[in-house]
């Protein structure tokens, strides 16, 4: 049985990406508002009718926005908690807010900004606690480095081959080629892959995403004004968010279970999701997954029932994820070739595939499965439609 | 060419303890291994927390952890001093214990060769100073390459 939806998508705006750091001298809440300004011209409403906003990732600073952006009317501001693990949750509390009419017109933002500091090494950024200094006595200082060991213990448990992270760079490569926004549109070889440095053995410089800045928002609407809006509404199929323990901190800690340390801890998401949606993974068109790390890729695939746990590294190897393929994964380049924004490019590409007017457009795609960034809990995914 | 992993210098490193990890360090001041396991269940839990995350007794025995072996690990580059030198590396490791079920230590593997680690080799403590602790790292039990 499949759940009718009570809210969408009702428009999308974005900046244009930088490589990090190059977005300055624009500050990050510059970057938001552009962003927010292109998404209310998308759903055809002004800055006045937006009344809510939602973050995750720790969010932002709803006084700057609202001075700022001049905002005059929000009554509804609320953030997911966990990190890129919360971004697909953001349409939960959206959904939420517009279907109880605390709000109309929700805004959903995402951006990040890496001046001074960068994501890659956010596992040095925090104050040293009792918990982190084993990291530091490691030498794990961002979070490939510590999803290495996940990598690894997923090869060694698997039989899983450095040709399967190839794979999943070099299909990215080939989606983004023809994706004007993405900065990494050469195709690479399997020699080419091999040859290239490691930085955090199993994982080379290929297996790691970009590095970039910009902002992106997304207008959500309930049911009753979703149909008024210029575009088609893109149908906010089903949420789920789960604090799963067997996963809990992930690469902040290591210490997940035996099963969890070789997935991207979303296989409780994946349930919870699929019997909200009334769907399963036979019914998503196209899966844009939170492609921080080549590997996590092949673990999301597992995780969210696209093939047998273990199996991940020989289905991408047999083409499954390419255009035309069993499962096209981020057409858009994803963050490993197009730009990393925290999760949010993807999204932006599902309302794209589902409005119809993608770049790399999967024939008839009406599901799409967004997926938060395996990260500590809460982890996230969301289905998103053409069809209410 | 390659050298053995290389084995970072913590004298400078102040470790940040509480009530709960306080005991960890003791241990390891006297060159042992402990963790903490519930008295009320028998559960170990790491990080050292205030409550047991499977019956959520607080209180704990500090209990030898048994014979230490790699559960995974990563190879980092380290920037050589010069054109000369060999390249170095830097090996993180996730260490788990015969006697300790559940519980991962996240350490450094060093005087390893690269291509001599590997996933379920016996290793052996190392104790290394750091400004208000003794830091434990580990050895291969077993250096030769064994593939
Ligand atoms: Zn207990």
């Amino acid at each position: 049985m499949t759940a009718k939806a009570t809210a969408a998508i009702v428009g999308s705006g974005s900046t244009p990406y930088y490589f990090r750091g190059e977005s300055a001298p624009q500050t990050i809440y510059e970057l938001i508002g552009k962003a927010v300004h292109a998404a209310a011209a998308d759903a055809g409403i002004g800055l006045n009718d937006i009344d809510g906003l939602v973050f995750f990732a720790f969010g932002f600073d709803t006084g700057l926005l609202i001075e700022q952006l001049g905002l005059k009317n929000v009554v509804f501001a609320h953030c997911v908690s966990g990190f890129g693990s919360g971004m697909a949750g953001m349409f939960d509390l959206a959904a939420m807010g517009v279907e109880t009419g605390r709000a109309k017109n929700v805004v959903c933002i995402g951006a990040t900004q890496q001046v001074g500091r960068r994501v890659g090494q956010a596992l040095g950024n925090f104050a040293a606690t009792p918990d982190n200094v084993f990291h530091r006595i490691a030498g794990l200082g961002g979070p490939g480095q510590a999803l290495a060991l996940s990598a690894r213990r997923h090869m060694h448990r698997y039989g899983t081959r450095r040709e399967a992270f190839a794979e999943v760079v070099m299909a990215s490569r080939a989606a983004a080629a023809t994706r004007e926004t993405a900065f990494r549109r050469k195709p690479l070889s399997l020699d080419e892959y091999m040859a290239a440095p490691m930085l955090a053995d199993p994982l080379c410089k290929f297996d790691f995403c970009l590095e970039t800045d910009g902002a992106l928002a997304f207008v959500v609407n309930a049911v009753d004004r979703a149909a008024d809006r210029p575009h088609r509404p893109v149908w906010i199929k089903a949420v789920a968010q789960v604090a799963d323990p067997a996963w809990g901190r992930a690469f902040f800690w290591l210490n997940q279970t035996d099963d969890a340390f070789v997935s991207a801890g979303a296989e409780a998401v994946a349930q919870r999701l699929y019997a909200r949606a009334g769907l399963g993974p036979q019914d998503i068109d196209v899966a844009l997954l939170y492609d921080h790390f080549s590997p996590l890729v092949i673990m999301q695939l597992e995780d969210y029932g696209f093939c047998p746990r273990g199996e991940g590294g020989a289905f991408v190897e047999s083409g499954a994820i390419r255009a035309g393929g069993t499962i096209p994964v981020n057409p858009h380049g994803g963050h490993l070739s197009e730009a990393y924004v925290v999760g949010v490019t993807h999204v932006r590409e599902a309302v794209e595939q589902l409005r119809g007017t993608a770049v790399n457009q999967v024939a008839g795609a009406t599901t799409a499965l967004i997926t938060g960034g395996p990260a500590p809990v809460p982890m996230t995914g969301a289905i998103l439609s053409s069809e209410r | 060419m390659t050298g053995p992993s290389i084995t970072p210098d913590f004298t400078a490193l102040e470790v940040p303890m509480d009530t709960w990890s306080e005991p960890f360090w003791q241990g390891t001041a006297e060159h042992r291994l402990t963790f903490p396991r519930c008295t009320t269940c028998g559960t170990f839990r790491w990080p050292a927390g205030p409550f047991c995350p499977s019956c959520h007794a607080q209180p704990v025995d500090w209990v030898p952890a048994g014979e230490p072996r790699i559960y995974s690990f990563t190879i980092l580059p380290v920037r050589s001093a010069g054109d000369d030198e060999p390249a170095r590396q830097r090996i993180p490791v996730l260490v788990e214990f015969a006697d300790a079920p559940g519980v991962r230590l996240v350490s450094v593997l060093i005087d390893a060769m690269p291509e001599a680690a590997a996933i379920d080799a016996r290793l052996v403590p190392h104790w290394l100073p750091a400004a208000n602790a003794v830091v434990p790292a580990f050895r291969l039990a077993s250096p030769e390459i064994s593939r």
